[in-house]
């Protein structure tokens, strides 16, 4: 009963928080549209000194005050996917970020992180920033253009090592060799294991249904589309999750897309259901 | 000297004028007639003062007093002053002489080198058969003699002491030669001993019966008041119990005579596997030094753990380097309920510290919204199904309750008190978190809660937007310095150093006013780049405990009031093999649930003896709510070393509810289990201790002579105190007591030399004067 009142409410708050955050869109001069442009887009004048692209929305990162906070990581390249948005670690920002935890501070009991002033839904972070750290759970966007350095590598590491959780999401299935390179550099022990719905993951909120998670993306070259990757300690899908992959979906875009009314309420509600449930995952397990 | 110049001058002892009653012994014709010759020289006085000459009024004067001292010495002479002394009877009084046949009184401390002479060296000489003390005593005494350590009994010499006994029961042994002597005529007891009492007998009471019957005791010291060189391991404080795998903290006392600023090694040795070692500065100055030490305990059961220094160079004393502790390690699984208001990274880091505890349960029950919970770690599938107990006996399950980031409004009010009771009565641990809604941001102000917790709590709810913050980077305090639960120094960093490399964490509660019995084991100050204060203030320079607890009834609350501390696991200076972050949660939570009492405690004490030796056993029985059971059997089992068991029944102490007691006596050397059961109307409920029985050192702590105890005996009952080399007044000192058969003796003082030196004095006085004045 109370689940299904929860779900009922995020549909209203979904709902809510679309009409909210259109104003805010328009305010900032919103309408870029979601399609990705043409590879090699030259972003360059929106570099930062260390190669890093900035969004054209970004204005810091938040003080930090202890407060769950969302964290983007952030990877160098513009080779993939890049376009309006940016490269691919920064598409959907930051109308997914905040839509998240809005959703996130309506909905739980939590008190995230939304926006402050022009700050806005939480914090975007390299892997060989030592800020990282303050952020044990993070966002990676658009695997297939990660290719990280020897001190990303590092950084990511021990940062999954300590304790870290990392969501890995708007993932198209030619990402996959891409994605699992660099895990396999920086978590050389570790190795992905499909997810078959059923683990505490799924069920630390909400109880998803795994036959309503829309696809991201199609195709899938013969792979059971759409499905969920997890890199567990130790190798042992009994013990604690730390690598979430997302694989063939792109539940960000849901995300932002709730805001714009281009996304059907249903797969917005599966998308922020995913959510919820991976953050209150990685804060209690 | 003293005593050989008085007795020159005044003819007699001192000790016969504290004893003696003052008379005179002229008759009163005698005086009235010196006093009325008196009388008639002040006309001639009088006179004096009138005459004329070359003398002035000051020399008139000065010749006058000395005259008339002369004259009134010689007047008190002719009214006879004497000592009226009542003394024994020769031969018709008895006394007895205790001697001390214990272990100590083997130590060599009179000399040194080679010649050095043992204390029973002096009794075998001075009190032996052919000794001139002895034939004195017994020419004015019936002299008993009685050998005494553990037991007192009578011997006929002091040829036969084997000095063997590994106890001094000094006032039990006084006690017993005086029943031994009640139906003769006592002149009083002689104590030849060290001193070196080890028996948990207060002596005050003893004293009173002794002082009550008018029995004088002369006290004997024998041995040194000092050592030149010596080091004791003195007193070992460990925790009855710790859990398999923890840290057992343990104050050492450590005496030392002659090492002032040497290091010397203290060793813990576990079943002769050493455990922890330190080496130990013995501070320049200092007699006692207490010494914490720690070490890790991974077998369970009774164990028997040794803290020993080596014996050093030129030590007087070799037996006294070691003292023994009894330890229970269990293998237990401590319960832990953790309740958590929003989801946070606490949780994650916490779980994950303790989690291959295995001797650590952590229930945690995080709400994840208004009305919803996530149960980790249930032992089933009812457990906490109904959110947090609502029950004592549903919350008592528990030994420690770690309260998160949670409101005060969300308990009832007979959950904050049920939750107080959890710790004053039940005795359980209460471990509160930092965070938005606790302490007094959480609204726990005038709740039954704020009572435990050990800051003052005071002021309304404060709504997140205008809380408190501060940066605070950690530091150890003088109690956190060697307290468990700090310990997460490393080969290369000691604590102190270590904590003070922890990253700064973070603190949403002001914490204003500590209360008076809190205690601070980690404080915060604000780091360089840092801030605190509230919102629109900042300061730079602001401390605030970060780690605090106080006993609070039977239990402990302790508050740790930062808000993410797991970033001592996180933040990016932390290595990823640094575990300072578990081993601090792990240690935390075992302190948290030490010493949380089952529903039947039991207890020995002592809980090392001397083979039969009694102990006594003592059990506490409580029902589920804690409430003290009068009404319980309960039955102590009894296994030996050799296996033998024996039942043995602890009957209700009636003067004190809940409470059971009974004496066991160990036959057999060795390590015996005591499991206790209870049969209570509501269950069995059973809990085990353990008793050591082996020969104890006892006799060689604190083992110089320790007169502060001999000399109160003595003035106490009115006999006196006596060191080896002043011992031999004694026969005659013992015949002033005025006890026993007496006869009264009249001592004339009128020919003391020191009268005559006086009046020559005064004579040559008056005359050196009038020659130097030119009188004469």
């Amino acid at each position: 009963m109370r689940t299904y009142a929860i779900v009922r409410r995020v549909g209203a708050v979904a709902v809510g928080a679309m009409l909210l955050a259109q104003a805010a869109h328009a305010q900032r001069g919103g309408g870029r549209g979601g399609g990705r442009g043409p590879r090699g887009f030259d972003m360059s004048a929106l570099s930062d000194p260390n190669g890093f692209y900035t969004p054209p929305d970004f204005r810091g990162n938040p003080v930090y005050d202890g407060r769950f906070t969302f964290a983007r990581i952030k990877y160098r390249g513009y080779g993939y996917w890049s376009g309006r948005e940016g490269p691919g670690w920064s598409h959907d920002y930051p109308d997914a970020d905040v839509h998240f935890m809005k959703i996130l501070r309506e909905i739980t009991s939590m008190r995230p992180f939304t926006d402050f002033g022009n700050v806005l839904g939480g914090a975007i972070v390299s892997l060989d920033d030592p800020a990282l750290f303050k952020y044990p759970v993070s966002y990676l966007s658009e695997p297939g253009g990660w290719f990280p350095n020897a001190e990303e590598v590092a950084g990511l590491h021990k940062y999954l090592s300590k304790g870290g959780f990392m969501i890995v999401d708007d993932f198209p299935f030619e990402a996959w060799g891409t994605f699992t390179n660099a895990m396999a550099r920086a978590m050389p022990d570790l190795r992905p294991i499909q997810l078959t719905g059923k683990e505490p993951i799924f069920d630390s909120f909400f109880k998803v249904d795994m036959a309503k998670v829309r696809r991201g993306y199609s195709g899938g070259g013969g792979r059971n589309g759409g499905d969920f990757y997890g890199y567990f300690e130790k190798n042992d899908p009994k013990k604690r999750l730390i690598v979430l992959a997302a694989y063939g979906q792109d539940i960000g875009e849901s995300w932002q897309w709730s805001g714009q009314g281009f996304m059907p309420v249903d797969v917005s509600n599966e998308a922020f259901k995913l959510g919820v449930n991976f953050v209150i995952y990685a804060l209690t397990h | 000297m003293f005593g050989a110049l008085f007795q020159l001058l005044f003819k007699y002892r001192p000790a016969v004028f504290e004893q003696g009653d003052f008379a005179l012994g002229a008759p009163m014709s005698v005086i009235l007639i010196v006093l009325l010759a008196a009388a008639l020289t002040i006309p001639a006085l009088l006179t004096y003062f009138r005459v004329r000459g070359k003398s002035t009024p000051r020399d008139r004067i000065v010749l006058t007093v000395l005259r008339g001292a002369a004259l009134l010495l010689l007047m008190a002479c002719l009214f006879r002053p004497m000592l009226l002394l009542s003394e024994a009877v020769p031969r018709r009084n008895f006394i007895g002489v205790l001697l001390d046949d214990s272990r100590s009184m083997r130590i060599a401390d009179r000399g040194t080198g080679a010649s050095a002479r043992t204390r029973s060296d002096f009794v075998r000489d001075t009190l032996g058969e052919k000794s001139d003390l002895l034939r004195q005593l017994r020419k004015k005494f019936q002299v008993r003699l009685f050998r005494f350590g553990g037991s007192s009994t009578r011997t006929d010499s002091a040829g036969g002491m084997r000095y063997d006994q590994r106890e001094t029961r000094l006032v039990d042994a006084i006690e017993a030669a005086r029943q031994d002597l009640e139906a003769v005529p006592l002149s009083g007891l002689v104590v030849v001993s060290d001193g070196a009492d080890n028996a948990a007998a207060e002596v005050n009471d003893a004293l009173l019966a002794l002082r009550a019957r008018a029995v004088p005791v002369f006290t004997v010291g024998l041995g040194s008041e000092r050592f030149a060189r010596d080091i004791e391991v003195q007193r070992v404080e460990a925790p009855r119990r710790v859990l398999k795998n923890g840290t057992l903290v343990a104050d050492v006392i450590i005496r030392q005579r002659g090492f002032d600023g040497e290091t010397v090694p203290l060793i813990v040795e576990d079943g002769g596997r050493i455990v922890a070692r330190a080496d130990i500065l013995m501070p320049a100055g200092s007699d006692a030094s207490p010494v914490r030490i720690t070490a890790k305990l991974s077998e369970s059961g009774a164990r028997t753990l040794t803290f020993r220094i080596p014996v050093q160079d030129r030590e007087q004393v070799m037996e006294n380097n070691a003292q023994r502790a009894l330890v229970q390690v269990r293998d237990a699984r401590e319960k832990v309920l953790y309740i958590e208001g929003a989801p946070r990274y606490e949780v994650r880091f916490i779980r994950e510290a303790v989690e291959l505890d295995s001797n650590i349960q952590l229930v945690v029950l995080q709400r994840t919204a208004d009305g919803k919970f996530i149960r980790l770690n249930v032992d089933n599938g009812d457990e906490l199904v109904a959110g947090f107990p609502k029950t004592r006996a549903e919350l008592y399950k528990y030994t420690a309750v770690v309260l998160g980031d949670i409101e005060a409004s969300f308990f009832t009010h007979d959950q904050l008190a049920m939750l107080t009771d959890f710790v004053s009565v039940r005795g359980g641990g209460l471990l509160q978190l930092g965070g938005r809604h606790s302490f007094s941001e959480g609204g726990y102000a005038g709740t039954p809660l704020a009572d435990a917790m050990p800051f003052v709590v005071e002021g309304p709810a404060v709504a997140d937007s205008l809380s408190f913050f501060a940066d605070l980077a950690p530091s150890l305090t003088p109690a956190g310095f060697a307290h468990a639960v700090t310990q997460i120094g490393t080969a290369k960093l000691t604590a102190t150093e270590k904590w003070k490399s922890m990253p700064s964490v973070t603190a949403v509660n002001r914490i204003k006013k500590l209360k008076p019995g809190a205690v601070v084991l980690i404080t915060g100050n604000v780091p360089v780049g840092g801030r605190a204060g509230m919102p629109g203030e900042t300061m730079t320079r602001y401390e605030q405990p970060i780690l605090a607890y106080q006993r609070f009834g039977r239990g402990l609350a302790v508050a740790l009031a930062v808000q993410d501390d797991w970033q001592w696991r996180m933040a990016g200076s932390i290595e990823i093999d640094d575990l300072s972050f578990q081993t601090f949660w792990r240690q935390l939570l075992r302190w948290v649930t030490s010493d949380t009492p089952e529903r039947v405690e039991a207890r020995a004490t002592p809980d090392q003896v001397n083979p039969k030796s009694p102990v006594n056993l003592r059990a506490i029985v409580v029902d589920s709510a804690f409430l003290r059971l009068n009404d319980a059997k309960v039955i102590a089992q009894v296994t030996a070393p050799s296996g033998a068991r024996s039942d043995l029944p602890l009957d209700w102490a009636v003067e004190r509810d809940g409470e059971y007691r009974a004496v066991f006596t160990p036959a057999e050397e060795g390590v015996h289990r005591v499991r206790v059961t209870a049969t209570t109307s509501s269950g069995v409920v059973t809990d085990t201790t353990y008793i050591r029985a082996a020969a104890l050192d006892a006799e060689y702590t604190m083992a110089e002579m320790r007169r502060p105890l001999l000399q109160r005996i003595a003035d106490e009952t009115g006999g006196r105190f006596y060191t080896a080399d002043k011992i031999s007044t004694l026969p005659d000192d013992i015949a002033m007591t005025k006890r026993g058969v007496t006869v009264v003796n009249q001592m004339d003082l009128w020919d003391m030399p020191v009268i005559f030196v006086l009046l020559v004095g005064l004579v040559s006085a008056e005359w050196g004067y009038r020659k130097a004045r030119g009188l004469a």
